[in-house]
């Protein structure tokens, strides 16, 4: 049977590994390399490294960084940041991610979607999905206000060959309150693709509560990692409480 | 032992040969045909599509090369993933193309009812034929992908995984050892399968 996965996320900005609150006031907690150590030595299940302020600052995400991060995990990685060429995913790949994560560049240009997944597989190819609550509905935006519905970004990523999708609540990342499951049972039951919960767990119960909410086989978190005490094999053992099935190591 | 890693320009063969470091067992990735000639034992992984690796294969001359090492010198072979199915007759990923046909067999998209596609994550195995599988602390192995092996003999099967039905893990042919699973991405067990099929030929 297949394991829910619980997915570590480090983001960075470049310098060191920061953590937002509704995607704002980064806060400094550590450095990628010796994160991505410690995960590996707990076995985690996949992790996922994103430069979260590449495209926004019109950076590229330093291959040499990906390396290293990449040289402590026996796991798959997927990493994000940039990425707006097909030139950008080999350099990723070559670094050693086994699948990157497009945001900014999916959301203008659906036909790169098509180009990368042609030629690297569309199981590589994971669009994040970074949702705001306006007025009732679910809206992707990017830096300039270029806004598409929730829905729509999803089903015309799907088309054009998405093989994942990280949905994210903007309005509940780092509140460590609870995951926005409204958000995440629209997406994933309009989905055939896997998708991967994000935004807002702070504590056991709401991994419970998102996985009794939802049919997500998969969550990827940071501030409960860094700010309390739970590992991601408390969040398994949790769920295997509630008869998911998990890997625990 | 020369183990050699193909070079053909298809994914992640950096975290390949990670996973062998970890073993101290030396390797080098390559196209060089001589280099593939010497080579103890060879491997070759890869992700993307079937028509792509193929079609690299061909066009690096290393199509028929493999087939004369592998199938007629018996040469130890592990195949990862992308690197499993190419082993069949056919993949239909994107559309009709002639693999290496080392296992007769087809590689068509899973319709699992149900159930999310691509099959991504940590997934548990069932071993049919435990000659790699000694010695492993887990049975869940890392799983990413659309299509699968459909082999014409079932003697070959040397694993399967569960996914909205059977469907083949590894297959293994006399010197010819297989996984659609990334042993390179799992972790222990994953480590033991590819220490085990060194050891054995070793």
């Amino acid at each position: 049977m297949l394991k829910t996965r619980i997915i570590p996320v480090l983001t960075f900005n470049g310098f060191a590994l920061v953590k937002t609150k509704k995607f704002a006031n980064p806060r400094m907690v550590g450095n990628p390399v010796q994160a991505a150590r410690v995960f590996n030595s707990r076995g985690v299940d996949e992790l996922v490294f994103l430069d979260i302020y590449a495209s926004d600052q019109n950076r590229k995400l330093d291959p040499m960084i990906v390396k290293d991060v990449i040289k402590e995990c026996m796991m798959p990685v997927a990493v994000g940041g940039g990425i707006s060429d097909l030139e950008d995913i080999r350099t990723l790949l070559k670094a050693g991610a086994d699948k990157v994560v497009i945001k900014t560049k999916a959301l203008t240009d659906p036909s790169f979607i098509t180009a990368a997944s042609e030629v690297f597989g569309s199981q590589c190819i994971t669009i994040a999905v970074d949702a705001v609550l306006e007025d009732g509905a679910y809206m992707i935006y990017n830096r300039n206000g270029y806004k598409v519905p929730l829905l729509e970004f999803m089903k015309r990523s799907e088309e054009f060959g998405a093989g994942e999708f990280i949905i994210n609540s903007v309005d509940q990342d780092g509140m460590m309150n609870g995951f926005d499951s409204t958000l995440i049972h629209l997406a994933e039951s309009n989905t055939k693709l896997p998708v991967i919960a994000c935004g807002g767990g702070g504590n056991l119960e709401h991994y419970k509560q998102l996985f009794l909410e939802t049919e997500t086989e998969a969550v990827a978190s940071s501030s409960i990692f860094y700010f309390t005490q739970y590992t991601p094999n408390d969040i398994k053992q949790e769920l295997e409480r509630v008869g998911k099935p998990v890997r625990i190591v | 032992m020369k183990v050699l890693i193909v070079d053909y320009e298809m994914g992640n063969l950096g975290s390949v040969q990670k996973a062998f470091d970890h073993l101290d067992v030396l390797s080098i990735i390559s196209n060089d045909h001589e280099e593939i000639k010497n080579a103890d034992l060879v491997v070759l992984p890869g992700v993307g599509s079937f028509q792509k690796g193929i079609e690299n294969l061909h066009r690096l001359g290393l199509f028929d090369l493999l087939t004369q090492e592998v199938v007629h010198h018996k040469k130890p072979f592990l195949g990862i993933c992308l690197g499993m199915q190419l082993l069949a007759t056919y993949g239909e990923e994107p559309v009709h193309t002639e693999g290496l046909n080392w296992i007769p067999g087809k590689v068509i998209k899973m319709t699992p009812p149900n159930l999310r596609v691509p099959h991504m994550g940590w997934n548990n195995i069932e071993v049919k034929q435990d000659d790699y599988y000694g010695s492993i602390s887990t049975k869940d192995f890392y799983f990413i992908h659309s299509y699968h092996f459909v082999a014409d003999d079932p003697g070959v099967i040397s694993s399967t995984v569960n996914y909205g039905g059977e469907m083949v893990s590894s297959i293994q042919q006399g010197n010819i050892f297989a996984t659609q699973f990334h042993p390179e991405k799992s972790q222990k067990a994953g480590l033991q399968v590819l220490k085990n099929f060194i050891d054995h030929h070793a």
